[in-house]
C-alpha cells in the first residue's frame, strides 16, 4: 500500500489484527523477483548453451525420461557447470525455481518468529517440513512403486 | 524434427498460452498439459512436470506484485499452504503411481473432466466485494486470521476475519491434489476456499490465491523431480514462455481483457479437454 501519497488515512486500531512489518512485504517480494530473475536467466542461458552444443541432438532423444538424473548429486552438477554443460545449467535453473518458493516460506517463518508469533511461527515451519518432505520422501519413495 | 525447431515451437505455444490464459483470467497453466501432451505427444507425467514449473514461475511474477501492494494475506495464505501442500504431494505421486502402472489413460480423461468443470467454475458469481458479517472461528481467532488493507475504489479501509477455517483446509487440500496430479494452479478452487468458506473479500482472496500457487507446484514438482518427471529441455521453454506471456498479458495489454478473450479461450480448453478424454477412451 501506498502510504506515501498522503489520501490514504491512518490504518483502523483493531485490537484482533496482527500486521507483519512492511518489511517482511518487501523482503518477501523481494525473495520472489531474485529468485524467478535468477531462474528465468538461467533457464536462457541453459537452453542457448544446450541448443549451439547439441544442435543435432533428435527430439526422442531431448524427450526421453529423466536427462537431469547425472545432475541429482551436487557434486556432479558442480561438475556439470564448471564444463558449461547445458543440462547442468537448466538443472540448476530448475532447482533456483523450485527453491524461491520455499525460500519465501522460510523467509515468512523468520518474520513471524522475530515478531514473537509463536502460533504462526509453527506453521510456516509445517510448511518448509512438508516441502522437505516431498523432496526427500515422497518423491524418492514414489520412484520406487508401481 | 529439428531440436532448435521443436524448442522454438514450444516457447512460441507457451507464450501463447500464456497471453490468452492471463487475459482471460484462468492463468496459461490449464491448457499446457494438453497442448504438450496432443501436439507435442509429449507423455503426460512429463507435461505435468513441465507445467508445475511453469505454473510455479507465472504465479511468482504477479505473486511478487501482490505481496509488494499488500494485497495478498501473508498469514491466511501460509496457513492454507498446510493443507495444499500435502495434497500436491499426493496428486504427484498418485500421477507418477498411475503412470508407472500404465494407466495414463484414466489421467487422461480425469484432466479433461477437470478442465470441463473450470468452464462454470470461472462463470461462478464472486461473492459480495467485501463481506459483512462475518463470524469469524477459534482457529481464526487463535491464528489471527484478519487483516485490513486499503480499497481504493470504495475509498476507505476494509477490515475482514477469516470464517469456516476447517471447510476452507478441506477444500485447499482438494485444491493442492489436483494441482499436484496435473501441475495446475487450481484457481478455481483455491478462490472458493478463500472467497466462499473463510469470506475473504474478492481482492484479497484472489492475490492470495496466486502467492499460494507458487508453494503448491513447488510441492508437486519437488516429487517430480526426484521421482524423474522433469525434463529441463521441455521445462526451460515452456516456461519461459508461459511466464512472458502472462506477464504480456497482465502488464502491456489490461484493457483487453474481456469477455471475448475469455469466452475464445474457454472454447480452447473445452476442444482441447475433449481431445483428452476421447485420448483416455482410445479414439485418437
Amino acid at each position: 500500500m501506498n502510504h506515501e501519497t498522503g489520501s490514504i488515512p491512518p490504518p483502523p486500531q483493531e485490537p484482533d489484527v496482527l500486521r507483519l512489518p512492511v518489511d517482511a512485504y518487501i523482503m518477501v517480494s523481494r525473495v520472489l523477483r531474485t529468485g524467478l530473475a535468477a531462474g528465468v536467466a538461467l533457464f536462457l542461458l541453459g537452453l542457448a548453451t544446450y541448443l549451439v552444443r547439441h544442435p543435432a541432438t533428435s527430439v526422442s532423444q531431448a524427450d526421453r525420461t529423466n536427462p537431469l538424473l547425472p545432475f541429482l548429486n551436487f557434486s556432479d552438477l558442480l561438475h556439470g557447470l564448471a564444463q558449461g554443460q547445458g543440462l547442468a545449467i537448466l538443472t540448476l535453473g530448475v532447482f533456483v525455481l523450485l527453491a524461491t518458493p520455499v525460500a519465501r516460506v522460510l523467509t515468512g517463518w523468520y518474520y513471524f518468529h522475530r515478531e514473537g508469533e509463536v502460533a504462526m511461527g509453527v506453521v510456516t515451519l509445517a510448511v518448509f517440513l512438508l516441502l522437505l518432505l516431498g523432496l526427500f520422501v515422497v518423491g524418492p519413495l514414489v520412484t520406487h512403486l508401481g | 524434427m529439428d531440436i532448435l525447431l521443436y524448442a522454438v515451437l514450444l516457447l512460441v505455444l507457451a507464450t501463447a498460452a500464456g497471453f490468452l490464459g492471463s487475459l482471460a483470467g484462468l492463468g496459461g497453466g490449464v491448457v499446457i498439459v494438453p497442448i504438450l501432451v496432443i501436439l507435442f505427444r509429449i507423455p503426460f507425467v512429463i507435461a505435468v512436470g513441465a507445467s508445475a514449473i511453469s505454473v510455479l514461475a507465472t504465479s511468482t511474477t504477479a505473486g511478487a506484485a501482490y505481496v509488494h501492494d499488500h494485497l495478498t494475506d501473508v498469514r491466511i495464505g501460509m496457513f492454507l499452504e498446510i493443507a495444499t501442500v500435502p495434497g500436491a504431494l499426493a496428486g504427484a505421486a498418485l500421477t507418477v503411481y498411475l503412470s508407472r502402472l500404465d494407466l495414463d489413460p484414466i489421467l487422461l480423461i480425469t484432466l479433461g473432466v477437470v478442465l470441463l468443470a473450470t468452464v462454470p467454475g470461472s462463470f461462478l458469481h464472486r461473492s459480495e466485494e467485501v463481506p459483512e458479517g462475518v463470524v469469524p472461528d477459534r482457529t481464526s481467532r487463535w491464528l489471527h486470521l484478519a487483516g485490513t488493507y486499503f480499497d481504493r475504489r470504495l475509498r476507505r479501509w476494509v477490515t475482514y476475519r477469516a470464517a469456516k477455517t476447517r471447510q476452507a483446509l478441506g477444500v485447499m487440500f482438494s485444491a493442492g491434489l489436483v494441482a499436484g496430479m496435473f501441475g495446475i494452479g487450481s484457481g478455481v478452487l483455491k478462490v472458493l476456499a478463500l472467497d466462499r468458506a473463510l469470506r475473504l473479500p474478492m481482492k484479497i482472496s484472489t492475490a492470495t490465491s496466486n502467492f499460494m500457487i507458487g508453494v503448491t507446484a513447488a510441492a508437486g514438482a519437488s516429487v517430480l523431480l526426484t521421482a524423474g518427471y522433469i525434463n529441463p529441455v521441455i521445462v526451460a521453454p515452456v516456461a519461459l514462455g508461459t511466464t512472458a506471456g502472462s506477464f504480456l498479458g497482465s502488464r502491456i495489454l489490461p484493457g483487453l481483457s474481456n469477455r471475448l478473450i475469455r469466452d475464445v479461450f474457454l472454447v480452447i480448453l473445452v476442444v482441447l479437454a475433449i481431445e483428452l478424454i476421447l485420448r483416455g477412451f482410445g479414439y485418437a
